[in-house]
């Protein structure tokens, strides 16, 4: 029963996602190729994927909640150091990044002893 | 991009293309979906099938927590929703990518649904780089290699989770936010890099007023604004550029 019942909420999960992408292809059918509503949608998608961003970064759940703020906002701006001081390159920002967060959590555990 | 004269060749160059940090991103961002869902009881076939048939991690962590609290069906229904919503403005941004293709443009109903913020992010700049014609089968090789990346992802980390060192698992979950926030930034057309900015300034308080719409209403702020200053921010770009 609880199996079953899993499955339905699976479902209706699938469609909720679902309807969005088929009504994105839906009216990108009924509009003219340059009509400024994709700029506009373009705009949007920016602006919700970058609020869902600072979301995963400022207000996380699970594990990296116990990682305090600073721990975390100070590591993602060597990222973007690294990766528009160097040539625009993901690994570099990501190497960048990565290791300053790896340093903070070490010098955290430090200052907690 | 060159070499893509048959459609087999572009296919295997998407694939080529996702296989480094857009696949490392996905397993990572998958795993800790997969610990989530080993916590919250949801049976690991569901779990892998959640990141093949839902694909967008927002919501498939809002499915998982819901479930895992026993909320009811229509609380499920409008989270997942929200969380997800994103995909309607990016499916409708990125369907140009596609007018030139001679497919029938029926199959973008189920193109879209391969659709990811790495695939859009690819294919928005890197598109145009790439024949008409040989985009689908690109898309196509770049997206199946990110979700296949995902799902042994889900795997990894509904079994192995909890017997990885924290560390291990801190800097995997720490990658997703900078790898969107470095290629989301990454864009030389100012109003989606002011929506960008704008988004993420508003997107924490906004997500504390009201966790299960806050991040597409901090994201409609922010894009209507940005798009209704487009043409003030174009200006100002050649200005400055000293363009007339």
């Amino acid at each position: 029963m609880t199996d079953y019942y899993a499955w339905i909420v699976f479902i209706f999960a699938i469609i909720a996602t679902y309807i969005w992408r088929f009504a994105g292809v839906m009216i990108s059918h009924r509009i003219e190729a340059n009509h400024p509503a994709f700029e506009f949608f373009t705009c949007l998608a920016y602006g919700i994927i970058a609020s869902l961003v600072a979301r995963t970064l400022i207000i996380p759940s699970g594990l990296m909640a116990e990682v305090p703020l600073w721990q975390r906002l100070i590591p993602m701006i060597f990222a973007f150091m690294g990766f528009y001081l160097f040539g625009k390159r993901l690994l570099v920002g990501i190497i960048f990044g990565e290791t300053a967060f790896i340093l903070l959590l070490f010098v955290g555990e430090i200052s907690n002893l | 991009m060159k070499g893509l004269d048959t459609n087999l060749q572009a296919l295997l160059t998407g694939i080529r293309n996702a296989i480094g940090v857009p696949a490392l991103l996905l397993f990572s961002a998958m795993t800790g979906f997969g610990s989530l869902a080993q916590e919250q009881g949801l049976s690991l076939y569901i779990s892998m099938l959640s990141t093949v048939l839902i694909w967008g991690m927002p919501g498939q962590v809002v499915h998982v927590e819901l479930y895992g609290l026993g909320a009811p069906l229509i609380a499920v229904v409008l989270g997942v929703a929200g969380a997800n919503a994103r995909f309607m403005p990016m499916t409708l941004s990125m369907m140009p990518v596609f007018a030139d293709s001679p497919h029938n443009r029926k199959w973008n109903y189920l193109f879209s649904h391969f659709i990811s913020i790495n695939t859009w992010a690819e294919m928005l700049n890197r598109g145009h780089e790439i024949r008409a014609d040989r985009r689908v089968p690109y898309f196509m090789g770049f997206s199946a290699t990110c979700m296949f990346s995902g799902v042994i992802g889900v795997y990894q980390g509904y079994v192995l989770f909890e017997s990885m060192p924290d560390i291990v698992s801190l800097c995997l979950i720490f990658l997703v936010p900078i790898y969107f926030g470095l290629i989301m930034s990454n864009t030389l057309h100012p109003p989606y890099l002011m929506a960008f900015v704008l988004g993420g300034l508003l997107g924490a308080p906004m997500y504390l007023l009201t966790p299960e719409w806050g991040l597409v209403l901090s994201g409609l702020i922010a894009g209507t604004i940005s798009f209704l200053l487009r043409n003030v921010l174009k200006g100002f770009r050649k200005s400055r550029e000293g363009n007339d």
